[in-house]
């Protein structure tokens, strides 16, 4: 999320993070936004008769380059998450610095709890 | 001959996918296939498909949907479905990064290590999860099965351990930029070493390839913060906003 709202803060757009967290109505702000949330929750609920509908409408809107390019964020996050959590690496000093206030608000920083 | 058979099957199998995959994504996949087939530092090429296999029962696995389920994890005891093919204690730390990422915490991990695995193992574990978890997301994003795993690449694994790799940040030893030298002189190019750029790096190879793939699947570092121009067909924001999804739906700080 640092690099989204860098993303905004570089190009003059505003974009809402709460969406993040959002019931997936509320693309934040984001061009095609509702259906990047779709294809994002289909996918990892492993619903794939979801899934399908979900690409379908995501290709609509950001075409077949898109949609690879979405998959291959998708397929890097959901395993780049698992390293940060089973190598018990923390955020680094800067991040967690320019992060604090909107980890706070949405509730981010309770993912740490109920660790074991 | 067997990375040109490979790679005209990877071809070959994502001409089915919802739509055309880009030519790096399936030369990287084809790495991908291959690196997990290879001998490691402390596994050898059979025993990591094994691993990369197990990662992908984990799934189906009727202990870890039941400790999934309950309100403490550990509190619940049984054996993992598998196979056989993999250690008890190597099934148990697969199994649990694989469906229980968000509850892992240093008790668990310092419970395997006492229980005779060794960070040096866990982490080459971790680093074969990884990839196998990607290109298994990727295909499944794509509308197909996973790719199926290659035939094992025979030797044994090196035993290598990076001179310059020291306790922390997280709970295993990694490489700091700064201490980064001899053959790790180059391990992290024109990364700035954050700490996720550290997690594997116990397991050099296994940061290398990572990050490979990240390069392509994702953003090379080079690229993530530069918004002047876009790199793919969907935008910086498009990209982050679906990672930060990803993230939160796994209850993950990155």
């Amino acid at each position: 999320m640092v690099l989204l709202r860098a993303s905004g803060e570089e190009t003059g757009e505003t974009y809402d993070l709460s969406a993040i967290h959002g019931d997936g109505s509320d693309g934040g702000g984001v061009a095609a936004g509702v259906e990047l949330l779709a294809f994002a929750d289909t996918l990892l609920a492993n619903d794939d008769a979801a899934l399908t509908r979900a690409r379908e409408n995501l290709r609509q809107v950001v075409g077949d380059e898109g949609l690879v390019d979405a998959a291959g964020v998708a397929a890097t996050f959901n395993a780049i998450d698992r390293i940060a959590d089973a190598t018990g690496i923390p955020l680094d000093d800067r991040n967690a610095e320019i992060s604090a206030d909107f980890r706070a608000a949405l509730g981010i920083d309770s993912y740490a709890a109920g660790r074991v | 001959m067997a990375y040109n058979c490979l790679m005209a099957s990877v071809t070959s199998y994502y001409a089915n996918a919802a739509a055309p995959v880009r030519a790096d994504i399936i030369v990287q996949h084809e790495r991908v296939l291959q690196h997990l087939a290879t001998p490691g530092s402390w596994y050898s090429g059979a025993e990591r498909l094994a691993i990369a296999k197990a990662a992908r029962e984990a799934r189906d696995c009727r202990l870890c949907q039941a400790r999934k389920d309950a309100l403490s994890p550990l509190s619940v005891q049984g054996e993992h479905d598998h196979d056989g093919d993999v250690p008890d204690i190597v099934i148990e730390a697969v199994h649990r990064i694989v469906t229980d990422q968000d509850r892992l915490g240093e008790s668990w991990f310092q419970g395997l290590m006492g229980r005779g695995l060794t960070p040096g193992r866990y982490v080459e574990i971790v680093g074969v999860m990884a990839h196998t978890v990607s290109i298994d997301t990727f295909a499944q994003a794509m509308g197909l099965a996973p790719l199926p795993l290659p035939e094992p690449v025979a030797g044994g694994p090196s035993g290598y351990v990076p001179a310059c790799a020291t306790p922390g940040p997280g709970w295993v030893a990694t490489i700091a930029k700064d201490n980064a030298s001899g053959p790790e002189a180059d391990i992290y190019a024109e990364m700035r070493g954050a700490n996720i750029q550290r997690a594997l790096t116990l397991v050099p190879d296994e940061k290398r390839s990572w990050f490979d793939l990240v390069g392509v699947q994702y953003l090379p570092q080079a690229w993530m913060r530069d918004f002047s121009q876009e790199f793919r067909a969907i935008s910086h924001a498009q990209i982050e906003f679906l990672a930060a999804r990803v993230s939160a739906l796994n209850r993950c700080m990155y």
